[in-house]
């Protein structure tokens, strides 16, 4: 089975965030990153799935973004991933899930991968549609916030999350576009010798302008810090009154009651 | 995987700072030379090299230039040169510029720079030259033959807090190496261990050591001279507490401020966090941060002793480096270009080594002869009285200071030697004050300890066994708070130690997630029974540029 | 019409977050005179469709299919799609819903238009833009559409109030759509109720959070009786976690999860920035602390300084009886 992997090199949870000037994306030199942590999900989940089905089973790593995403590929490929694949960064689409969607498309079209598994959204864009795009626009089913996997030959089995601690198992042919959800397995840490073999392995570098236009549909027009124009009540009284405030406040305006 | 791996390498430098990649991409340049097939590796507890790195830092590129001749067109991303440069005495309100500001404090020709970012590109060099670098590995424990180093343990990653192993657990490794070599950077664990085993600090001063403690501010555009440089005395440390000021102007209008406070006080009540808080409060420093906002905080100790408190450089199998060795001239306020040298010269000593095909005791201790006859040596040489006229307080440190000057490094003029005392040793029973009554946190522009160490962008796995072991807890509860008042609280600038009032009494709370790995505790605990090891690889703070 | 909202099933009646992007659409129509109309797709349409006719909108469309009595992703998409091509909508509106996030993608990229997702607003001083948040909700983002045409949108929970939706009546109309079984590529089982492992806090609309103000683990029982009385779920500051009163799945923080509910109840938390960027999406926080300098009270709506330890209680009590 070929299986592909869409990994993110996306800035750390405790990484600072400094608007770069122009206020459409992050001082990336201000940040210090890691691979995004669903994806770091998908990678184990595809590992595994791979290691159950024996070795003629390739799992194929794809990142998008500037010369640093190949730490992220290397850290896949050091976990057991067979090889990468970096594209070369397009900033003008980075913000939009239909444009990356299709640059991906492009780039692995003719590898025929029989899965592919993507996070379920990104640390930093977050829009969590990329890997259906993607998927829809290679002809394959799909499935989001998926939770278990179970695959057979020429199937997959998948335990979609839904609302309120309910699941739902859905099946469906491949090839197939899963999303995966945080918590699915325990992500391995790498070895030192799968560091040391990660070297050997073949990471090739597309450039995508020359072979596709993406057609941008969205962006980040302008990006900044949430204000807060809060006007806070302090509400005063003995126990009694200040309980009634509140019983007031979550009625009429809060309206939880 | 559940056993552990057994790699064996030839050359493994451990931690990589300035020292072990200088140190490695001269190894393998020699390698190259004499056609030795050797691997050099290096290994890394932070997720990616630099991110554990602080300094001030004012670099000397002398070692660069040895190592990189044509250093100057290869983008070493430096702030800037040193463009100005003051010194001042600062006093409650007032700030009085040094009439004279001696050669050693000059620092013409050097850089303001950030070592994270500067171990960064180092690091980019080092894999370029075919040095292979393991980052999220901690060194753990040595392995041995007899009584050999042969090698290095790596930690065992997925262990949780009760000490069971989790569904993903990796045992650590065990690598084999002919030659180990300790570039941990300040109060190495492993160098801490070899020095323990082999009694290397026999017939030495004992080390002793400061804190510094910086954040970092970004201030509005083109407010910033990147390569200005000022250092500061006085307040609000005062006399009797050996420390400085530094404020250095990097590039993107990011101005850089740090204290360093000597570890051998005699209130236990000091704490260095808070004193630099203190000094933001100084009109003068209020100015020049006034517009801006914090981006980063970090904390490191640094080895003050000098000369005469290295410790012996070898042992069969295993060689100390940088600031593992305590290769930092205190007086210069450098120590980049020390622990770069003294990795290069072990390289050439691991070079000859291999040649011989000996790795001995015997055999390694040519790197002492190697620093002895180098400039390393001259350099540490004249300063090697520096702390330890400080003993005296301010003044008698500047005299002591200045004496030297003009007898090659004489303490007083005259003493080949003066002693130095294990800082942890100095503070005084029943004596701790609180000197930070006044102080306000405001959260914009002073803050506190747990504000600050948010923006070190430290993590840590919270469910793994606290790395900070404490030998007997209850002397914590005990004696230490009647004695010294738990100074842990106040020592260590992350509020890694919290004596949290219960019900049924006190307990010391461990919030080990906080750590920057600055190893303050490990020193100054006045019990010695804190014991700092490495957390799970990849652990630690997240810095980019400090 | 200009702004057609998707309604979605729960239970037979309109979900909440439904109910809440017909507020919006209603703000939308309002400021830029623009007409509105809801639709009702998939199962249960003819009781959806009548709950949705009091309101104020255009008209209310029902789309049925067999093929749509059980949600599929495949054959939703294809009859919005079909919907979309035929009405020509400048705007459709969802709630940010786990299912539109299955299926809303799809569409998108047949209809090669922009999903704007997760919106937590809508601003029409200067033309009209939505805003969203981006890196882990620690930033704010006001978003750009590249081009004319049709624009999905989805909100996310409790940025628009369902008590604001204003009264109507509207006609009913049907509509239909032609859907094969080879478009629907999965085939599922019935859902099934689990104990989750891990609750995933940012799907709950009230939280009731507790800090180191809560003393000890002794006194949890109170805020988990609000949590009960009031609907909510319960997490807290670090500290507690560390302290083992609680499973670190409940920490919320910048080492825990990032929620912004409607409802955040800040019981005994100081606010400590670690804490903060955990919750400052909130849209409504009431805090309890006895620190009346605690940082929280910059940060909330309703703040109360005194002892959570006998207010809590007390107001468990009066939100029971309100209840009743």
């Amino acid at each position: 089975m070929k299986l592909c992997v869409l990994v993110k090199q996306v800035p750390g949870s405790e990484s600072a965030l400094r608007i770069a000037s122009g206020n459409t994306w992050i001082e990336d030199a201000a940040a210090l990153f890691e691979m995004n942590e669903s994806d770091n999900y998908a990678l184990e989940e595809a590992l595994r799935i791979k290691e159950s089905l024996g070795n003629d089973s390739e799992v194929v790593v794809v990142s998008m973004g500037p010369e640093r995403v190949q730490k992220v590929i290397r850290e896949a490929l050091s976990k057991g991933a067979d090889r990468g694949i970096h594209i070369n960064e397009m900033p003008e689409i980075k913000s939009d899930p239909f444009a990356t969607a299709q640059v991906f498309a492009n780039v692995i079209k003719d590898e025929n991968f029989d899965l592919i598994f993507s996070g379920l959204q990104s640390d930093d864009v977050g829009s969590g549609q990329t890997g259906v795009i993607l998927g829809e626009m290679l002809g394959m089913a799909t499935a989001t916030l998926v939770m278990a996997t179970e695959v057979q030959e020429g199937s997959i089995k998948v335990k979609r999350e839904l609302e309120s601690g309910w699941f739902q198992w859905v099946s469906m042919s491949t090839p197939a576009s899963i999303t995966i959800q945080s918590g699915i397995n325990q992500p391995r840490y790498p070895s030192l010798k799968g560091i040391m073999g990660a070297k050997k392995k073949e990471m090739k570098v597309v450039d995508p302008s020359t072979a596709v236009t993406p057609e941008k549909q969205q962006s980040f027009a302008n990006i900044y810090l949430p204000t807060a124009d809060k006007k806070t009540e302090m509400i005063e009284g003995n126990v009694d009154q200040m309980v009634s405030r509140l019983v007031d406040v979550l009625k009429t305006e809060i309206k939880v009651l | 995987m559940t056993e552990r791996e057994i790699l064996d390498l030839d050359v493994l430098f451990v931690g990589a700072g300035p020292a072990s990649l200088a140190g490695a991409i001269q190894l393998k340049r020699l390698f190259n030379e004499s056609g030795c097939k050797a691997s050099v590796a290096v290994l890394e507890k932070a997720s990616e090299v630099g991110a554990h790195s602080l300094s001030g830092a004012i670099f000397d590129p002398r070692s660069l230039i040895e190592l990189f001749p044509d250093y100057k067109d290869r983008n070493v991303p430096f702030e800037a040169e040193v463009k100005e440069e003051h010194m001042y005495y600062l006093m409650k309100g007032k700030k009085l510029p040094f009439p004279y500001v001696p050669p050693s404090m000059r620092h013409h020709g050097c850089y303001v720079a950030s070592i994270g970012k500067f171990t960064r590109w180092l690091g980019d060099r080092a894999e370029e030259e075919g040095v292979d670098i393991f980052c999220g590995f901690s060194g753990t424990d040595f392995v041995y033959d007899g009584d050999e180093v042969i090698g290095v343990k790596t930690g065992d990653r997925g262990i949780d807090k009760d000490g069971e192993r989790k569904p993903h657990f990796e045992p650590g490794a065990d690598i084999h190496a002919k030659v180990v070599v300790l570039g941990e950077g300040t109060r190495g664990s492993l160098t801490k261990k070899l020095i323990q085993k082999f009694n290397l600090m026999e017939g030495r001063n004992p080390q002793v050591w400061a804190i510094g403690v910086k954040e970092l501010w970004q201030m509005p555009s083109g407010t910033v001279t990147p390569g200005y440089v000022a250092h500061t005395m006085g307040f609000p440390l005062g006399h009797d507490i050996f420390g400085g000021a530094f404020i250095y102007g990097m590039q993107n209008d990011i101005l850089d401020l740090g204290l360093v406070v000597g570890l051998d006080y005699q209130n236990p009540g000091v704490d260095a966090q808070h004193e630099l808080q203190r000094l933001k409060t100084h009109p003068w420093i209020r100015s020049l941060l006034a517009e801006g906002e914090i981006i980063a905080y970090g904390a490191k100790s640094l080895p003050e002793g000098g000369w005469y408190s290295l410790p012996k450089l070898t042992v069969g199998g295993a060689m100390l480096i940088g600031d593992s060795a305590g290769f930092l001239n205190g007086q210069r306020l450098k120590g980049i270009h020390l622990a770069m040298k003294s990795g290069m010269l072990a390289a050439e000593t691991i070079s000859e080594a291999f040649a011989a095909d000996d790795f001995s005791a015997a055999s390694l201790v040519s790197f002492t002869d190697k620093v002895n006859s180098s400039w390393l040596k001259n350099e540490l040489w004249k300063v090697r009285n520096f702390h330890q006229g400080f003993d005296r307080g301010l003044l008698g440190g500047l005299i002591n200071s200045g004496l030297g000057l003009f007898t090659g490094g004489r303490g007083w003029g005259i003493k080949d030697r003066l002693p130095s005392h294990h800082g942890h040793e100095l503070m005084q029973k029943g004596t701790a004050e609180d000197r930070y009554t006044d102080l306000e946190f405001d959260g914009k522009y002073l803050f506190d300890k747990v504000t600050d160490v948010y923006y070190s962008a430290t993590a840590h796995e919270e469910d793994q066994i606290p790395h900070l072991h404490i030998q007997d807890m209850d002397i914590c509860i005990t004696k230490c708070t009647e004695e010294y008042g738990n100074p842990c609280e106040k020592f260590c600038p992350a509020d890694v130690y919290e004596m949290v009032q219960q019900d049924d009494g006190k307990r010391l709370q461990i919030n080990f997630s906080n750590c920057v790995h600055c190893k303050t505790c490990d020193i100054m605990d006045p019990y010695q029974i804190i014991d700092w090891v490495p957390p799970e690889g990849g652990d630690g703070p997240g810095w980019v540029n400090l | 019409m200009d702004i057609l909202v998707v309604l979605e099933n729960n239970k037979g009646a309109i979900h909440r977050m439904s109910l809440e992007a017909i507020v919006a659409a209603q703000k939308l129509a309002a400021e830029q005179n623009l007409s509105n109309a809801l639709l009702a797709l998939g199962a249960d349409t003819g009781a959806l469709a009548s709950a949705a006719a009091i309101y104020d909108t255009g008209e209310v469309l029902t789309v049925e299919h067999n093929l749509l009595s059980v949600y599929n992703s495949d054959g939703y998409a294809a009859a919005l799609r079909q919907v979309i091509d035929q009405e020509k909508p400048s705007y459709v509106f969802f709630g940010h819903t786990y299912m539109v996030r299955d299926y809303v993608p799809k569409i998108s990229a047949q209809l090669q238009r922009p999903f704007l997702c997760d919106v937590i607003s809508l601003n029409t001083t200067a033309g009209l833009t939505f805003a969203k948040q981006a890196f882990n909700a620690k930033l704010a983002v006001d978003l750009g559409v590249a081009s004319e045409g049709t624009v999905l949108v989805s909100f996310q929970s409790a940025s628009f109030n369902a008590d604001l939706i204003s009264s109507g009546s509207a006609q009913i109309r049907e509509v239909a759509v032609e859907l094969d079984e080879t478009v629907i590529k999965t085939t599922s089982e019935e859902p099934f109720q689990e104990e989750a492992g891990g609750v995933d806090l940012t799907a709950a609309e009230i939280i009731i959070s507790v800090g180191r103000g809560i003393g000890k683990e002794e006194n949890l029982p109170i805020a988990e009786a609000l949590a009960q009385a009031i609907g909510g779920e319960i997490s807290s500051s670090r500290p507690v976690v560390d302290s083992g009163w609680l499973p670190s799945f409940r920490q919320i923080g910048s080492s825990g999860q990032t929620v912004s509910p409607k409802l955040y109840f800040a019981l005994g938390i100081s606010g400590a920035i670690q804490h903060v960027v955990g919750m400052k999406g909130s849209k409504n926080i009431v805090a309890i602390n006895k620190d009346a300098e605690a940082p929280i009270f910059e940060l909330a709506d309703y703040g109360v300084v005194g002892d959570l330890l006998e207010i809590v209680p007390k107001l468990t009590e009066a939100i029971l009886a309100a209840k009743n």
